[in-house]
């Protein structure tokens, strides 16, 4: 069974010979494990640990696409400056991470719609055709699962007004927010046609969309219902209506949000993080006869590199939610430098010993 | 308790801003915080007494609902955003020292890491409880915290952090502080602590939520 036959099935919870893997890394995780020799230099992750998947992110949705980033502040760590949506982001320059929302230009309606809503066409600019072309053909060569990646409408909304405005204007202008869902969404469908009816379509979609946080989503499960949910629906249904399976990343708790996820289409949840609360075992219990699960393993217990540990980690989660054929093994987040090599490489080898059928 | 202040703690907890602001909708047309507070003190209510009976009542209440997952962050932001349209008019009696703060708290996102959502939300519950906020913002060193610290006699810290790769550096900002200022009582909160890693690294509290951070300076200055 290959990569894409593997994948297939268990985002339609088929039987397969074993669960699935996949991974994300801090870049600075690769740069180490490169610089201590365990992966030759420009060796590719997927390929060292023989990952069933890769995606390729070719979308770029910033308003206005010719702005030139303009830099307002740079020190020795971080760079501030102001992007093709007006925001004023400082990010730092020595390891990933998500940047600091400085300001927006837009905080209401009024400056969606003067400085955002005008300039989000469909335009061919938008897709990196070559990208999305060599990537599709790579994974292709290798019988890996190969997924059309972006971000969703909530992921889309929060670079142009921040996560404080979106939230707020959620209570206050809840029309406002659900034209900037709407908007985001067919901008979305309307470039994934273009892509797709040009270069060939994918095995499968991947929607980046963090709606949670410690302990809680972003938002109440009515408010998701009404104001983001339509998003998903249109998104998630083309796709649907394509044939394509979607997978849909959420970091943070939103266990609250799942049934809507469901409603919407989505074939599989990820990434399940354990130190936001959610439960991976419990998740499987009531939603695995209609939902595949990859990620719900506890990251801290991989960086705290105590093979007992991340054997009993593997050992109380594997058995149980690879009983519907819908898992892929993944950590709950990323994979940070704290984490050996020889950590990461027992967790698989491990995990998929544990995950065979 | 005076009517009015009851009325603007309801206005605070419900994120009533000002009779111009549509939200929330039942109110619609009605007096908001802003304008609550104001006739407050020209009816001759005690700053403090407006702070403690009125903001820090609706703040409480709203985070309270918070921690049981009543609400959400929307409702948090409203919130916050009606107890700042009325601290406006509280702000100078503090300047003057006509009125006093229960305490100050000195927070921030410790080095290496730029989240603040997290570390807003606590800023605007701990500010609504009552205390003076000294938010020194993301991706702070722990010698600028030290440097709040010293120029804060008496606060208490509040260390906040997204990513597993930049916890650590709570434990350098919590030694450095009790070291230089012992007895600084120092609370962490973000996605990936827990209370056995904040044991670990010195701190004197962890809280999973805004209004855990309000509780604790509560009790420590109890």
């Amino acid at each position: 069974m290959n990569s894409i036959e593997r994948i297939h099935n268990i985002l339609h919870r088929q039987p397969v010979d074993r669960i699935g893997l996949f991974e994300h890394f801090w870049g600075d995780t690769h740069r180490k494990w490169t610089e201590e020799g365990h992966l030759r230099p420009g060796e590719s992750i997927e390929d060292h640990f023989g990952f069933d998947i890769q995606n390729c992110w070719c979308f770029n949705l910033v308003a206005k696409l010719d702005f030139e980033p303009e830099v307002i502040e740079e020190t020795d760590e971080t760079i501030l400056q102001r992007d093709g949506n007006g925001a004023v982001l400082r990010r730092h320059k020595l390891h990933d991470a998500t940047p600091e929302h400085v300001d927006f230009l837009v905080k209401d309606r009024a400056g969606w719609e003067e400085h955002i809503k005008p300039f989000l066409t469909p335009e061919r600019a938008r897709i990196n055709f070559d990208a999305y072309r060599q990537a599709r053909r790579f994974a292709a060569d290798r019988e890996r699962f190969f997924c059309w990646g972006g971000v969703n409408v909530f992921e889309l909304m929060h670079p142009v007004c921040g996560h404080e405005y979106m939230l707020m204007g959620m209570a206050v202008d809840p029309d406002w927010v659900k034209d900037m869902v709407n908007t985001f969404a067919e901008v979305t469908v309307a470039l994934m046609e273009t892509l797709f009816a040009e270069e060939g379509y994918p095995d499968g979609i991947w929607f980046y969309e963090d709606m949670g946080f410690k302990g809680r989503p972003f938002m109440s499960a009515d408010m998701y219902r009404e104001i983001v949910f339509p998003g998903h629906q249109r998104t998630v249904g083309f796709a649907k209506s394509a044939g394509l399976p979607v997978i849909m990343h959420s970091c943070g708790y939103v266990e609250p949000l799942v049934p809507g996820m469901i409603d919407a289409g989505i074939d599989c949840l990820q990434v399940i993080e354990v130190k936001a609360g959610m439960d991976l075992i419990q998740l499987y219990r009531d939603y695995g006869d209609r939902l595949s699960f990859m990620g719900g393993m506890d990251v801290r217990i991989l960086y705290s590199n105590d093979r007992g540990a991340i054997e009993e980690e593997l050992q109380r989660k594997i058995p149980v939610v690879k009983g519907n054929y819908g898992y892929v093994l993944h950590s709950d987040h990323s994979i940070p430098d704290q984490v050996e090599y020889e950590s990461y490489k027992y967790f698989v080898d491990r995990g998929l010993e544990l995950g065979r059928y | 308790m005076a009517e009015i202040l009851e009325q603007l703690a309801m206005c605070i907890e419900r994120g009533k801003v000002n009779a111009s602001s549509p939200y929330p909708p039942d109110l619609k047309g009605q007096e908001g915080a802003d304008e609550l507070c104001k006739k407050a003190l020209d009816d001759g209510l005690a700053p403090n007494d407006i702070l403690a009976n009125g903001l820090v009542v609706g703040m409480n209440a709203i985070g309270r609902k918070f921690s049981k997952n009543e609400v959400f962050v929307p409702d948090v932001l409203m919130a916050a955003k009606a107890m700042t349209a009325a601290m406006e008019h509280l702000r100078p009696f503090f300047d003057s020292g006509e009125a006093t703060f229960k305490g100050t708290f000195v927070v921030g996102t410790v080095q290496g890491d730029l989240h603040d959502i997290g570390k807003n939300l606590v800023a605007m519950v701990v500010e609504g409880g009552g205390y003076k906020v000294v938010d020194l913002g993301v991706d702070v060193s722990p010698e600028k915290f030290l440097d709040a610290v010293k120029g804060n006699p008496g606060a208490t810290v509040g260390l906040s952090a997204l990513l597993t790769t930049t916890m650590v550096n709570m434990e350098k900002t919590v030694s450095l502080v009790k070291e230089a200022v012992p007895g600084t009582k120092v609370i962490v909160g973000g996605a990936p602590l827990t209370q056995e890693f904040a044991d670990k690294i010195g701190a004197d509290a962890y809280s999973p939520d805004p209004q855990g951070a309000l509780d604790f300076l509560a009790a420590a200055s109890a």
